[in-house]
């Protein structure tokens, strides 16, 4: 290896840029610019031109571009090699999570760990699915039925640490992150289909047996309107938002909505509607063509990569990019039940960022080091 | 690794690339369909029903306010009310709003005579970098004059508006405030722990004593409130409204009555008074001085008034009835005594000789009466405060016999008290000496501890209890300052002669009544029969020469203790008394524990149990 090396740099050192020497791929990265671009736009306004919350934003946008080199630099067979280590420390830390993290009132789902506060089902947001890519990394597809069930259970188990913090959503989405890795690797129709019904039959039952307090809250979680006091009221106002926006919005800063303070957490779960606000349906059809192409970028590197684990996380990732866009917003428009989740990339806060950084990070790092080892 | 990364070799890995595309290849179409069942949507709502919501949007006059809630009121035992919600004025501003911030900043620099200019300025400054659209509170409250004169110019200013909300204050001022705490603006600590759910609309929060202790029962949980409102955002009419959950009233154990007395008779000193209700563990009065000012904190004290008071070298800050580790000197000896005898090591009757020190290892222990005693019993060596006595009873005893005798009236452990940041002290034994400092234990040790002295350290709240449980006869209580405070279930200290108890309680009768007690010439006059203990702790041990007190810095001074209860058969009220660098525990302390006694079998007790007479023996 140590003898071979410097041929390779010559190699890429003849025809590359710097973006190779980083292990950039390129047309990713102006896709996530774009977008964060937007996000800084669209939080300077929201937030009522607070100068403090823009700089935060992109102060945190900055480590984040950090931390997507970093994780570019390190080649998937580290990230192999490391896997189950991570897995059993996220499932640690979920389990500390239930036994220390509840400090405050009502649900904690963060880990104080001094320097910095840290919510592991966060973590596992990525960890899970390069888990059960992992487990098929040597499969041929589709696995063994014993290894499907293997991967399901560990999602399962996974969600469940979730549930129990009390986070349905998360735990949800992070199931969803799981299962799109069995999709990938070949899991049956037959099986699929016969889930889907299973699920859908299985509905009323539950329902029968739920009480009436229990039903009445899963009213207002599926008909937010019902409840105009609570959540009903972000929706309804989300909804002015969004449709007074019109064809071609109302200008950059002329949100009524979020400057007269009827819309809530207007630079976090409900930004989306602001854009909506200010740049119509012109503006929210560039962002869905933005993110597509995102998505379509992160779909061709997985299926560029040449072997099972790499070709598995890429595809999973975009999945769980795309679902995240998807619910936020499907929820903001009233398509979907309220759940507290940002808007990828252009929501403000850190802790989603920098897990999509990290995820655009492997990413990079699965196409760019093929290519080295190619040549 | 290397293993499966076996690039595209076999026709099998072709194939298997193969599946895995279409599976992408349907996964993509899968995103496409739904980002347009999501452009459907949106032009459903921007397109076909523009109209409708651009109308809405125009019309939005529905907005939500949070209504904060009131926070509890606290009342001493009496309903006098120790803590309230006044209610003030104040500026509420929105930058969008205002059309000439420098004007608005002049007119409040003026109207504000109280506040320095420059103040306002730095607010405006931050002000004009935040959220343009938010309404920010000026940091400052206006009396009703500078209320009524900004009314006047208000239509000058738009976006500044005069609002009331209330203060809280404390009506009796420094009286108490180590008991009962103060409120102040939530920091950024406080901020990361609490629910913002139930502190939308609240900016202070509980900070010490039971504003904090309470802090849950105080504060209560916020409403909301519809307000329709015209384009110009002033409100027209308020629509539906979900109530604030007002805090809960607090009524405290305290008697504010007795609070002031007790801190008149420590005026200008620095110490600690606790006393309370052997019967039930109720703490009528809870003084360390010297104390603040707790209204200073409420709206947040400028850095001088806070600074002054950090700096004062008698610390107001520190809660001296909690915080304070005194050395209990002779007020340890009735507890002692009680464990010699009950441990059967000696006699209530047999006689010591002193003849004015110990001599052990060639070392003098001395008597603080240089002559010493004489023939000494149980009963003189209490009332005459005769350390040789002890220090001989505690070479027979041992420490961990002391340490296992005074452990159940609470010496070295926390009350459980309901404030929070309470000390333990200690109460030294072998094992205790091994495991904080490493080191065995010393006979010597032994001696100076048998009149609480040496490694020994207590609170005045601990020594309170402690002379309330002996009062009891060994039923044990739990000190509490909320009347409705759950105490845990009371125990009983094994007895295992009641007339132990009732020699070593006689003794402390004679120590106020008998003309060769101590505090004899500050209890003769009582109508009633009361128990006590004098004691005087070192807080220098001088090498040579007499103590003479004039002639030493005054914080090096011996501190002055007392500690007593009153009727001596049906006890209705146990004191603790500290004061600092006060002298000798007759001369300062025990008058100040005779006339708190006094003042409350006479006048305060009758009062609130009108029923019960007070008993004299």
């Amino acid at each position: 290896m140590k003898i071979e090396l410097p041929q390779t740099q010559k190699i890429y050192r003849k025809n590359k840029g710097i973006l190779d020497v980083l292990h950039i791929d390129g047309w990713l990265l102006l896709g996530i610019l774009l977008l964060l671009a937007t996000s800084v736009a669209v939080i300077y306004s929201a937030s009522g031109g607070d100068q403090a919350v823009m700089m935060r934003q992109v102060s945190r946008i900055g480590a984040a571009l950090v931390i997507l080199i970093i994780f570019a630099q390190i080649p998937p067979n580290i990230l192999y090699i490391f896997t189950p280590w991570l897995f059993l420390l996220g499932i640690l830390t979920l389990i500390s999570v239930l036994l220390f993290g509840e400090v405050g009132k009502g649900a904690q789902r963060w880990l104080d760990l001094g320097f910095v506060r840290f919510q592991p089902s966060e973590l596992m947001k990525l960890v899970l699915p390069v888990t059960i890519a992992w487990l098929f990394a040597h499969s041929k597809f589709p696995p063994s039925f014993r290894r499907l069930l293997l991967g399901a259970v560990l999602v399962a188990f996974t969600g469940s640490l979730i549930v129990v913090q009390p986070d349905l959503g998360t735990s949800l989405l992070i199931g969803l992150s799981g299962l799109s890795v069995l999709f990938f690797a070949g899991l049956p129709w037959k099986v699929i289909l016969g889930s889907f019904l299973a699920i859908v039959f299985s509905a009323p039952i539950a329902w029968h047996f739920m009480h009436d307090y229990q039903k009445q809250r899963v009213l207002t979680f599926l008909n937010p309107e019902s409840d105009p006091l609570g959540s009903g009221y972000h929706i309804i106002q989300s909804k002015i938002a969004i449709g007074s926006g019109g064809l071609d919005g109302k200008g950059y800063m002329g949100s009524t909505q979020a400057h007269l303070e009827f819309l809530p957490e207007s630079t976090t779960d409900f930004i989306f509607s602001v854009l909506a606000e200010e740049f119509g349906l012109i503006g929210v059809i560039a962002l869905l063509v933005l993110y597509s192409l995102v998505i379509a970028r992160g779909l061709y590197i997985a299926s560029q990569a040449q072997d099972n684990f790499t070709r598995l996380i890429a595809a999973s990732f975009m999945m769980t990019l795309f679902v995240y866009i998807f619910v936020n917003i499907g929820m903001v428009s009233g398509l979907l039940p309220v759940v507290g989740l940002p808007l990828p990339l252009i929501s403000y806060g850190g802790s989603s960022l920098i897990t999509l950084m990290i995820s655009f990070g492997i990413l990079m790092s699965i196409h760019t080091h093929k290519k080295l080892l190619t040549e | 690794m290397s293993e499966h990364l076996d690039f595209n070799s076999n026709s099998e890995n072709i194939n298997q690339k193969k599946q895995f595309r279409s599976r992408l290849l349907i996964a993509y179409l899968f995103t496409l369909i739904l980002f347009i069942i999501l452009i459907v949507r949106m032009t459903h709502l921007q397109w076909l029903e523009y109209e409708r919501y651009q109308g809405l949007a125009e019309g939005n006059r529905i907005s939500i306010e949070t209504l904060p809630p009131t926070r509890g009121k606290i009342f001493d035992r009496n309903h006098l009310l120790l803590a309230d919600n006044q209610p003030v004025y104040t500026l509420k501003l929105i930058r969008e709003k205002m059309d000439n911030i420098e004007a608005a900043t002049l007119a409040i620099q003026v109207i504000l005579d109280n506040i320095d200019p420059k103040r306002v300025h730095d607010f405006f400054q931050t002000f004009k970098q935040k959220n343009r659209s938010k309404s920010y509170e000026l940091p400052f409250t206006l009396s009703e004059e500078q209320a009524a004169q900004f009314a006047v110019i208000s239509h000058k200013h738009p976006g500044v508006t005069l609002s009331a909300r209330l203060k809280r204050t404390y009506p009796y001022g420094a009286t108490a405030v180590h008991a009962l705490g103060y409120v102040g603006r939530i920091n950024q600590k406080e901020l990361k722990k609490l629910d913002k759910k139930a502190y939308r609309g609240t900016d202070i929060i509980g900070k010490s004593g039971v504003e904090k202790y309470y802090e849950d029962t105080l504060h209560g949980f916020p409403g909301i409130q519809q307000i329709e409102t015209n384009v110009r955002g002033r409100v027209l009419r308020k629509l539906e409204t979900l109530p604030a959950i007002p805090g809960k009233d607090i009524h405290l154990t305290l008697d504010i009555k007795l609070q002031q007395f007790a801190e008149s008779l420590l005026k200008d000193m620095r110490g600690s008074i606790v006393a309370l209700n052997p019967q039930n563990g109720e703490i009528l009065a809870f003084v360390s001085m010297p104390t603040f000012d707790p209204n200073l904190f409420v709206d947040g004290i400028n850095q001088t008034s806070y600074n002054a008071l950090l700096h004062n070298p008698n610390r107001p800050f520190i809660n001296r009835a909690i915080n304070g580790r005194y050395p209990p000197g002779s007020t340890i000896k009735p507890f002692v005594a009680l464990g010699a005898i009950e441990n059967n090591i000696i006699s209530p009757n047999k006689k010591i000789y002193d003849p004015g020190f110990l001599l052990y290892k060639d070392h003098r222990y001395r008597d603080w009466k240089r002559t010493g005693h004489g023939l000494v019993d149980m009963n003189k060596a209490i009332v005459e405060s005769c350390d040789t006595y002890f220090y001989e009873l505690s070479l027979d005893m041992g420490i961990d016999t002391i340490h296992d005798a005074l452990a159940p009236f609470g010496f070295g452990s926390r009350t459980g008290i309901d404030i929070q940041g309470e000390s333990r002290g200690i109460l030294p034994s072998q094992e205790w000496k091994r495991e904080t400092k490493g080191k065995s234990w010393f006979r010597g040790e032994t001696i100076i501890s048998s009149i609480g002295q040496g490694y020994n350290l207590a609170t005045p709240l601990q020594l309170a209890k402690a002379t309330a449980i002996l009062a009891n006869r060994g039923r044990v209580i739990q000190p509490h300052l909320v009347r409705s405070h759950k105490t845990e279930a009371l125990k009983q200290i094994e007895i295992k002669k009641i007339s132990n108890w009732e020699e070593v309680i006689n003794s402390m009768k004679n120590v106020m009544h008998s003309k060769k007690g101590t505090a004899y010439t500050h209890a003769r006059h009582l109508p009633f029969k009361m128990a006590g203990k004098t004691g005087t702790a070192q807080v220098f041990s001088l090498n040579a020469g007499d103590y003479d007190a004039d002639a030493i810095h005054e914080k090096l001074r011996d501190h002055s203790l007392f500690v007593g209860f009153a009727p001596v058969n049906d006890p209705k009220i146990a004191v603790a008394v500290i004061a600092e660098n006060a002298g000798s525990g007759s001369k300062t302390a025990a008058p100040i524990g005779v006339k708190l006694i006094e003042e409350y079998m006479k006048t305060l007790y009758p009062k609130t149990k009108q029923s019960v007479s007070p008993h004299e023996n």
